[in-house]
């Protein structure tokens, strides 16, 4: 084509050719280069030393989720002699999938999202929960002008059919998996709250935020939060109240991937489940992570401890 | 019966009568504390450098994926927007209905949300930043190819038929043809789409890299107004930037320059076009690198999750009627909203010369805020309801739809407006009969673009109690009930070709016209 063109072009047609001709050429030394130092150093790493990758559901604010989990990392590889490295996911449905996929090694759960990560990946172990996980609670609150009156007995529930309702996030075990089962051992059906359904904040302090705005009428949240909310004033008791508190019902928890000691060798499993039951408050850095995490120290759990939460589960739909 | 061109502009605002008869009913008004708190923690965002460094590293994560999903977007759309133009498979085999396929079957890739397209192919290949790239690059690819097919049908074809009756090969008939004339607009576009994948990116997060989306969602859940603004300043600077730089581009490479085409004026232009298309080649590797995205790993399938049949029933169940009208509600109003909204604000303030600043901060904001955070500071004061959600949905289209339809006024119908203001009209008849009418075709024809976003965008804003088809996506996804999200994948896709077909047909009317 630069043939047939006037002579005048042909300079300038010539210098893009040159241009073009030199980009393809360049093209194939550019790309193997990257993409080989790439790959390389990754697959070595594997072979050599493997890496403990370890994650949590995010219910947490971004700052507080990096520090602690940068102190978690470094206390187990300090414990274990291994690197280990916290990877961040996005939401909890990806923190599940993530597992099953095998992408993350060991990773913190709350009780309904670890029940749906163990059905996923037969063989993956429960190491630990906190002292407070073997009977954690929810509360439900309510907006003082709403006219929901607090009370003792589940019955209080069923001042809420016709109210506007909203659960936290929607894989929560505290903020809607054992809220919604209380609410139906009380007769109330989710499709009986206004507007059909009922909403779904994305997080406890969200919660708090809407129900306190008037948003809602009414939500459910997780015992931990309300208490820090009244705390640091976020909650204002002129505004918001609880309106009763439920049952306990076991609840997050640590789940590590079924092939830890084939990759890690033999033991490794137990190395690191004995590794966070040893975390004590005497230790400055111990200290810091079980403060972060709300708790005095960690316990032995076992699968069979979360069978009642698979159950509801299994019940509410959320487990199939 | 055919309004007039202006008028078809304005035509969508009329949804704000009965939005406005409705939504006093909705107002709770107890939460204007909590968004004076918001407005207060703009003034004071969090300058602690753990926060800053961790920010900074998220949006270095982010523009980097959102540079990426662009590049492989546009590759993918243009060669499938090729494919699938009506024109070209006339000319080059003389029947129409491949190229009708094609774009029948690019609505279903187009009809998910890049959010739901990360969750979807991390089941797939496992935890890889790549996942982030492809998620982007799959539904914009199909946007993409959707409208490089429409802006090639709708070239005048005069040439293309000169060329093939004189007897030239169709390939290069085409390409002589339809090439020159297709380029600003694909320029234009491209461009546009690069700020839709930062947007895009915000709000996906990064799988296993975290990004600043990871970051604004959570500080947003925990209500850390004052973390969260140091993250909506950062991402405001650079999505300034960014627009600022590409207009740039676009007026220096894609705009019929005005001033003689003297020598070397075409030629220049090509040329560094070229030249920035090839510096861009080493800079995507390095990015890729840096980001550790292995498109090799994509090919590394994980086994599918244990999919189970006997739920059928229930899924089939579930209440369709509500949920597809509730979808449909919520994305005509909030389209309606962000069409018709933008021209009327503009006319509104057209005599004073403040009030476009104004606006134009106002859509910036728009743009800047994700639909989640809009739709919870709605919350703060308006019930949940298809409203609320349809108005959180509405401001942030209306920030996009503002900003084109500013742009698209730079270019067009400034001589008629001159005129008009000299003949001593007002400035609002001047800007209506002046601008609107020379831009209203190609204006009303991206609304039905974004109306498609937007239909997709349902699922991000489920925060606000029954949304229809987007809550409940996002409630089956969270109970890893897989046969419920293909059926409701199935129904956003036969909602988008439903839109597309409807759309087409509209376009057609008004091309003949």
């Amino acid at each position: 084509m630069a043939l047939k063109l006037p002579t005048k072009h042909t300079g300038r047609e010539r210098w893009a050719a040159a241009a073009v001709g030199v980009s393809l050429a360049l093209l194939p030394v550019a790309t193997p280069l990257p993409l080989g130092s790439a790959l390389a150093p990754a697959a070595v790493a594997q072979t050599n030393k493997p890496v403990l990758r370890i994650g949590a559901i995010p219910d947490q604010k971004p700052e507080k989720l990096n520090r602690l989990y940068g102190l978690v990392a470094n206390e187990l590889s300090k414990q274990l002699g291994v690197p280990v490295k916290y990877v961040p996911v996005t939401n909890y449905e990806a923190a599940v999938s993530a597992f099953r996929t095998g992408n993350l090694d060991l990773v913190w759960f709350g009780g309904l999202t670890g029940v749906q990560a163990r059905l996923q990946k037969p063989g993956a172990k429960v190491l630990a929960q906190r002292d407070i996980d073997a009977s954690f609670q929810s509360i439900f609150i309510a907006n003082t002008r709403s006219g929901i009156a607090p009370g003792n007995s589940q019955k209080v529930l069923t001042q809420l059919r016709g109210k506007r309702f909203t659960f936290g996030s929607q894989s929560s075990t505290s903020g809607r998996l054992m809220p919604e089962y209380f609410l139906a051992q009380a007769g109330v059906k989710p499709s009986q709250f206004a507007g059909g359904a009922p909403g779904f904040s994305g997080s406890h302090d969200a919660t708090i935020a809407l129900v306190q705005s008037g948003a809602y009428d009414a939500g459910a949240v997780n015992e931990q939060v309300w208490k820090s909310s009244l705390h640091d004033g976020k909650a204002n008791r002129a505004k918001v109240v609880a309106i009763w508190k439920t049952p306990g019902y076991p609840d997050y928890h640590w789940i590590a991937q079924p092939n830890l000691d084939q990759r890690f060798g033999a033991g490794f499993t137990t190395k690191v489940q004995r590794a966070i039951l040893s975390w004590r408050p005497s230790n400055p850095e111990q200290k810091a992570i079980l403060s972060l995490f709300g708790a005095q120290q960690f316990t032995g759990a076992k699968a069979s401890d979360y069978s009642r939460i698979e159950q509801v589960g299994r019940q509410i739909g959320k487990i199939r | 019966m055919k309004p007039a061109a202006p008028l078809l502009v304005l035509l969508p605002a009329l949804v704000l009568l009965p939005v406005l008869l409705l939504a006093p009913g909705q107002v709770h008004g107890g939460g204007w504390e909590l968004i004076g708190t918001f407005l207060e923690a703009a003034l004071q965002p969090s300058l602690d450098p753990l926060v800053l460094r961790s920010l900074l590293q998220g949006l270095g994560i982010t523009a980097g994926m959102a540079l990426l999903g662009w590049a492989c977007s546009v590759v993918i759309g243009v060669s499938l927007g090729i494919a699938s133009s009506r024109l070209v498979w006339r000319s080059l085999s003389g029947s129409e209905l491949p190229a009708d396929l094609l774009r029948r079957l690019l609505a279903i890739p187009r009809s998910i949300h890049e959010l739901i397209w990360g969750l979807l192919l991390l089941q797939l290949v496992g935890l890889q930043p790549a996942v982030a790239v492809l998620a982007i690059a799959i539904p914009y690819g199909a946007l993409v190819a959707r409208v490089v097919s429409d802006l090639l049908d709708a070239l005048p074809d005069q040439n293309l038929k000169a060329l093939l009756l004189s007897g030239t090969a169709a390939p290069a008939a085409l390409l002589t043809a339809l090439g020159p004339p297709l380029l600003p607009g694909l320029i234009s576009y491209g461009g546009y789409r690069l700020e839709c994948a930062l947007r895009s990116a915000t709000l996906l997060g990064v799988f296993g890299l975290g990004g600043l989306g990871n970051e604004l969602l959570l500080t947003l859940q925990s209500l850390e107004f004052r973390e969260l603004w140091s993250g909506l300043w950062l991402l405001l600077a650079v999505m300034l930037a960014l627009e600022a730089v590409i207009r740039r581009l676009r007026q220096r490479w894609g705009m019929p320059s005005r001033f003689g085409l003297g020598e070397g004026a075409s030629g220049q232009r090509g040329r560094e076009l070229l030249l920035a298309l090839l510096a861009l080649l080493p800079v995507l590797l390095l990015v890729a690198q840096a980001l550790q995205v292995n498109p090799m790993a994509l090919l590394d399938w994980q086994p599918l999750p244990p999919m189970d049949t006997q739920h059928w029933q229930a899924a089939l169940a579930l209440p369709w009627l509500p949920l597809v009208l509730n979808t449909l509600l919520l994305t005509l109003v909030a389209a309606a909203l962000a069409v018709g909204g933008a021209p009327l604000l503009l006319l509104c303030v057209a005599p004073w010369p403040w009030g476009r600043q104004a606006l134009k901060l106002l859509w910036a904001l728009g743009r800047l805020w994700p639909p989640p955070l809009t739709a919870l500071l709605l919350l703060f004061v308006f019930k949940p309801g298809v409203l609320t959600a349809a108005m959180a949905l509405g401001f942030h289209n209306l920030g996009i739809l503002g900003r084109l339809l500013l742009e698209g006024a730079e270019v067009s119908g400034e001589a008629i407006e001159q005129a008009l203001l000299c003949g001593g009209c007002g400035a609002r008849i001047a800007l209506l009969y002046g601008r609107y009418s020379a831009l209203a075709r190609s204006y009303i024809a991206y609304g039905a673009y974004r109306t498609d976003v937007i239909l997709r965008e349902t699922v991000v804003v489920g925060l606000v109690a029954g949304t229809g088809l987007g809550s409940q996506l996002t409630e089956s996804l969270s109970s890893f009930a897989f046969d419920q999200l293909l059926l409701l994948l199935g129904a956003y896709a036969v909602l988008t070709l439903l839109g597309e077909d409807l759309s087409d047909r509209a376009r057609h009317r008004l091309l003949q016209q």
